[in-house]
């Protein structure tokens, strides 16, 4: 009775690097070993999958490389639970679980033509990279991007090679903003939704992608919107526990929505209609 | 009889003697095979469906619905998805498959409205569960007709007292049953020796449930009061023990679990019951989303009586009243709705 694939059956993945991207966070280059499953494997920024470190368990983890990078994808992990922390204790040459990608991404297709202002913080940081690779590889189909960015403190800076490469580029301003400056920082220095209102962002024809701590994000949606951006025009990225990726757990519903299906990325339309508070 | 509703209860079936019972699910289990499921009475008072044996076969218990439902047979408590089997380096994933026939006697119109509920679910939202997929397709049910509503009861006011998504329904007639017949599967039931040619026809669907519930736009109304006081104040008595959840024939949430299995490198991966009641329903790393009893208490009523509504155009309760029985605090989702249609934020 074996004519179908559960959509809860982990793939076997291979772990080809690991980077250390700050003194806690890595980033995991991994491969799936059926080379058929690599190459169909395709994702739009924002999607998640669900890596299983057998014997410990399942976790959701956004992908962070590129959607053109096809021989492999990658994953940035922050050690804060039972099972990140395993995965972070992992080397090269491991073999974990993977499944997916599950959910919906950033409508990138419909961002053609448009500015675009990424605006992250903390970990979400590694999603949002995602869509800036996507975005940049063909930087001719958008307009003027903008990349706000948020963390703790420098040593905190995810993917600061990549920042400083994105900040050369023309048409790209960039702006990263940490709580706590160290006597060396030379950037913006406090909370990152501060920023917004101080740089002069075109409003007409612009789409804010978010990612980042909820409670950072409530205060950021509420200063775009007091800016005089739509709801229409801003897209975040929700965080809830998941536990199976396909809407069936239950774990993540919040009102008529499963964020693992109907999200983790919502318009701010829809953001407006869910119970986000307790619900 | 009125011609409407003559039309409404005449339909093609059998006739089963009363003493035919016990034979024809013997039969059943013997002759054809299956693992017969039925309503028990337990000495300690509880009734719930086992199954059919040699010792338990006098306890068959059809005064009323089982306290509690055939959920455990299509959503176990407690179940194995996978076994990781390490092969140094690498693993192998082995799918956990079962697929023994089972005939489940007894369920009441509640109850198969619930496994309607749990199907769309299941097997029609965003992709299947092959696990619940694997235990439903090999699955017959037969259906009982409640003739006595319990206290708790309100079917009638969910739209879950007429019989629907049965293979065979039987309903209560002088010394026997009229068998109706509900689906293509049907002849997978069949009896010669017992199912007798009949002119009877089916009951009407009962509509006398003591406890009443307008439904009547109640997703819309009780989404607009989502800060309703009553839910505080509700969620001052209730304790959180997720009895409510544990007995409802619907509630179907899960966690995922890995255990190694020990003295060994294998690992199992385990799908256990989990409850919306519970703090630990909601935590991420950086706190609990659904933090106070009163959000918990107004996830489960919102999510039976307006979410699913909203999702799967019915209810995720089907009116059989079970939570409001194991409540032990007696909190009832009915009365929680009808203060709130009474007294809306903002007034009638």
């Amino acid at each position: 009775m074996h004519d179908f694939e559960s959509p809860l059956k982990p793939e076997l993945a291979e772990i080809l690097r690991v980077k250390q991207e700050t003194p806690s966070i890595k980033t995991f280059t991994v491969r799936f070993l059926d080379k058929k499953k690599q190459k169909q494997f395709s994702f739009l920024p924002g999607k998640f999958m669900m890596a299983s470190i057998f014997g410990f368990g399942e976790m959701p983890i956004s992908i962070s490389s590129s959607p053109y990078q096809k021989d492999s994808l990658q994953l940035t992990v922050n050690p804060v639970g039972n099972i990140s922390r395993k995965i972070c204790s992992l080397e090269k040459g491991s073999v974990i679980g993977l499944r997916g990608p599950f959910g919906r991404g950033y409508p990138i297709q419909k961002f053609r033509k448009k500015n675009i202002v990424f605006f992250s913080g903390g970990c979400g940081m590694a999603s949002m990279r995602s869509a800036v690779f996507a975005v940049t590889a063909k930087k001719e189909l958008f307009g003027k991007l903008f990349l706000f960015h948020g963390c703790k403190s420098p040593s905190e800076l995810l993917f600061a090679e990549d920042i400083a490469k994105w900040e050369k580029e023309e048409n790209f301003n960039v702006f990263v903003s940490v709580d706590v400056p160290s006597p060396s920082w030379k950037g913006n220095s406090g909370f990152v939704t501060d920023l917004i209102g101080k740089v002069d962002l075109p409003i007409e024809d612009t789409f804010v992608l978010m990612c980042g701590p909820q409670a950072m994000m409530n205060i950021a949606i509420e200063k775009f919107k007091g800016h005089g951006f739509k709801p229409e025009q801003l897209y975040s990225s929700l965080e809830r526990l998941m536990h199976c990726g396909v809407g069936k757990c239950g774990h993540c519903n919040i009102g008529k929505e499963f964020v693992c299906v109907h999200g983790p990325v919502f318009s701010g339309l829809e953001l407006e209609k869910m119970h986000l508070k307790e619900g | 009889m009125k011609e409407k509703e003559r039309a409404d209860v005449v339909c093609l079936g059998y006739f089963l003697k009363k003493k035919n019972l016990l034979p024809y699910l013997e039969f059943l289990q013997k002759e054809k095979g299956f693992q017969v499921l039925v309503p028990l009475a337990n000495s300690n008072g509880a009734t719930c469906f086992e199954e059919l044996s040699e010792e338990n076969s006098k306890k068959i218990f059809l005064d009323s619905r089982a306290f509690f439902s055939a959920k455990k047979f299509f959503l176990p408590n407690r179940e194995r998805e996978f076994l990781f089997e390490k092969k140094a380096p690498s693993f192998k994933v082995h799918e956990t498959v079962k697929h023994r026939q089972k005939v489940v006697f007894g369920l009441r119109s509640c109850d198969l409205h619930a496994l309607n509920a749990l199907d769309k679910l299941f097997l029609d939202f965003y992709g299947y569960d092959s696990l619940y997929r694997n235990k439903r397709n090999t699955c017959l049910t037969i259906g009982l007709e409640c003739s006595k509503p319990g206290k708790n009861c309100f079917c009638d006011s969910m739209g879950t007292s007429k019989p629907d998504f049965f293979d065979l329904f039987f309903w209560e007639k002088k010394d026997g049953f009229f068998v109706e017949i509900g689906s293509v599967e049907w002849e997978r039931l069949y009896c010669k020796k017992f199912f007798e040619q009949t002119r009877e026809t089916k009951n009407k669907p009962m509509e006398k449930c003591g406890l009443k519930l307008d439904t009547e736009n109640l997703e819309q109304i009780l989404e607009k009061n989502f800060e309703h006081k009553i839910w505080a104040s509700e969620a001052e008595r209730c304790l959180s023990c997720s009895s409510c959840t544990q007995i409802c024939p619907t509630c179907y949430c899960f966690t995922i679990e890995d255990f190694f299995i020990p003295c060994s490198k294998d690992s199992e991966r385990f799908r256990e019951w989990d409850s919306c009641q519970l703090q630990q329903f909601t935590k991420v790393h950086g706190g609990v989303f659904r933090s106070s009893r009163k959000s918990r208490l107004r996830q489960f009523v919102m999510h039976k009586l307006s979410f699913f509504r909203q999702q799967h155009s019915v209810h995720l309760c089907v009116g059989c009243g079970r939570c409001i029985e194991a409540c032990p605090v007696k909190i009832s989702l009915v009365e929680i709705a009808r203060q709130i249609q009474k007294n809306p934020i903002g007034g009638n």
